[in-house]
């Protein structure tokens, strides 16, 4: 049995590392939210999965036109990205802002909030592509340039073309970030907010305006999340963001929600313990667990994590303010 | 022109008149005062000055414009910086991100070069970095620009966050008790540093103070609230010798230590 395992690892590494990286881009959205209002966005599932639907479009409708699947890809991936954005900016516009407007306390009203956002843009996105195409079930388009495939170390590990894109795209947004949070006046200022609202106020810094920018940078990464699983796992129904996005908000509060590297942390752990117990479950248990148990362990998994450290891998314990 | 010119101004908390009916003037490169036991709305009427909430009633003019209900970051964008009775600063950031935060609004990267990163956004924001290392020289935290704010001592907080209100090149400044904590020859360099930033920078400021000795010696004029409401108003020396002031606030000891 063991051979068996040690076989299949570096495989499985590398898909867990798939899923991971989408999960840790999606909790990023979540995460950063949180930082600056301390809000749950549960409405970022449904800009992932907006996200996704406008990559589906995007090859649909340009594969004909467009050669190169590369390039393809990257229309899909900005298109994706920037609608996502701007979606996410208009939720916080005219969902959530007014609620700060009227200063409302109570932090169970935005949150019910975005549970219905996040209905109104399933639908909305069902009555759409039902009007459009007179259904809601879409088919990722699959372009010859991507899908190509290559063998690695002798056989251990199968790769596509479009994996690998997708760990590279993961990297360079995840890179990006971190460059923007910590190197220039936006991810300063965001930082700021993030800490203390009132007193970045006082510094000359409009709140609305960077919690409009989070949602952006936020809603953008989650738009091309959307994008890059639509190319690997190709079906895609208006309801695809629900599964994807609770777990990548479960990885953003794993590494400590608020905390930018913890949730790219999260994702990835919780990305390589699904993938994980989704291949070995079966072969541990002599088959009396087959895979449809894995999310079970590994949420198993994470609570003990968290009963270890509830401020999360990455966290920080928070004083109270008094 | 005034520096600040607040009208009738009151803020209630419920039942409570926190700020009752206050009138003052501050003229440009003073150092006002604004004195009274605690509870008498000292910090409420800073909140004010700096949009944390709209007064009630009252208008408060900023070198002649009206700022009465602006947001915070309006306010102090027409030039207000301000410090805070108990430390308010980003914990978690450095000392230089501290200073970066507070020269928010003097940061210029247009949209195009903020996205695309180019070598004028690098230019604007290495600019910006030089400046607050500048300014950190200046207070003498150069030094500990890259430790984390929570993990500065005391005195070397409450210097910063001065620093910090000083990136936003105010031309007011309000400092919420810059002496709490201080031993007496940390206050003795605090007013030297006080009357530079005034003589050197030419900030009008406006100063909320428990330190007696400190307020007596810096101020060209005090105010004094009791209960939200001013109860006098002039020179130390007028302050000093006003009976309504020994009976609320000096009390008996002290106008005797005072005299």
């Amino acid at each position: 049995m063991l051979e068996q395992i040690l076989a299949l690892l570096p495989q499985v590494i590398f898909d867990g590392f798939i899923l991971g990286f989408v999960y840790a881009m999606v909790a990023l959205g979540y995460t950063m939210v949180y930082g600056v209002l301390e809000l749950i966005n549960f409405a970022h599932s449904e800009i992932f999965m907006i996200g996704a639907v406008v990559g589906v479009e995007v090859f649909r409708y340009l594969a004909p036109q467009v050669e190169s699947g590369f390039l393809l890809l990257l229309l899909a991936l900005i298109l994706g990205g920037v609608v996502a954005g701007i979606t996410a900016i208009l939720v916080e516009r005219f969902a959530y802002r007014p609620l700060r407007a009227r200063g409302t306390t109570n932090r169970l009203v935005p949150l019910i909030t975005a549970i219905g956002v996040s209905f109104i843009l399933q639908d909305l996105v069902r009555l759409i592509e039902g009007l459009w195409h007179n259904e809601f079930f879409l088919r990722m388009r699959t372009v010859e340039d991507l899908e190509g495939s290559v063998s690695l170390f002798g056989g251990a590990i199968f790769a596509q073309t479009k994996s690998f894109i997708l760990m590279g795209v993961s990297i360079l947004m995840l890179v990006g970030l971190t460059y923007l949070v910590n190197r220039t006046k936006l991810g300063v200022a965001i930082r700021a907010v993030a800490q203390d609202l009132h007193t970045a106020s006082l510094m000359g810094i409009d709140p609305d305006r960077i919690i409009s920018r989070t949602f952006l940078i936020g809603g953008s990464l989650g738009g091309v999340a959307g994008v890059l699983f639509a190319l690997q796992y190709t079906t895609i129904t208006p309801y695809v963001g629900f599964l994807p996005g609770i777990k990548a908000f479960t990885a953003a509060v794993l590494g400590g929600i608020g905390n930018i590297p913890g949730a790219m942390l999260g994702g990835l752990v919780l990305g390589q313990l699904e993938n994980f117990f989704g291949t070995y479950l079966p072969i541990l248990t002599n088959g009396n667990f087959g895979t449809e148990y894995k999310d079970v362990v590994a949420f198993l998994i994470l609570i003990f994590i968290l009963l270890v450290r509830p401020q999360g891998l990455l966290g920080q314990v928070v004083k109270e303010k008094v | 022109m005034k520096a600040l010119e607040v009208t009738q101004a009151t803020k209630r908390f419920g039942g409570l008149v926190a700020v009752n009916d206050v009138s003052l003037s501050v003229n440009q490169g003073e150092i006002f005062s604004v004195i009274g036991p605690n509870g008498a709305g000292k910090t409420t009427f800073f909140n004010l000055l700096t949009g944390i909430y709209p007064p009630d009633e009252g208008r408060i003019l900023l070198f002649g414009k009206d700022v009465t209900g602006l947001p915070p970051d309006r306010i102090a964008k027409e030039g207000v910086g301000r410090t805070f009775q108990n430390i308010r600063l980003f914990g978690a950031m450095t000392v230089l991100e501290n200073l970066l935060v507070g020269m928010h609004i003097h940061i210029h990267v247009p949209y195009f070069h903020a996205v695309f990163r180019t070598p004028l956004a690098r230019r604007e924001e290495k600019r910006a970095e030089e400046e607050a290392k500048r300014l950190l020289e200046y207070v003498s935290l150069l030094h500990r620009k890259d430790e984390l704010a929570k993990n500065l001592p005391y005195g070397e907080q409450r210097k910063l966050e001065i620093a910090r209100a000083l990136a936003l090149k105010p031309r007011l400044l309000l400092l919420d008790e810059p002496a709490a904590g201080m031993n007496p020859k940390e206050t003795e360099e605090l007013q030297a540093f006080i009357q530079k930033l005034r003589d050197e920078l030419g900030i009008t400021i406006v100063l909320i103070e428990h330190d007696m000795r400190l307020v007596m010696r810096i101020s060209d004029r005090i105010a004094v609230l009791e209960y939200g409401s001013k109860i006098a108003e002039g020179s130390p020396e007028e302050v000093r010798t006003n009976p309504r002031v020994i009976e609320a606030y000096l009390g008996k000891g002290a106008a005797g230590g005072a005299a």
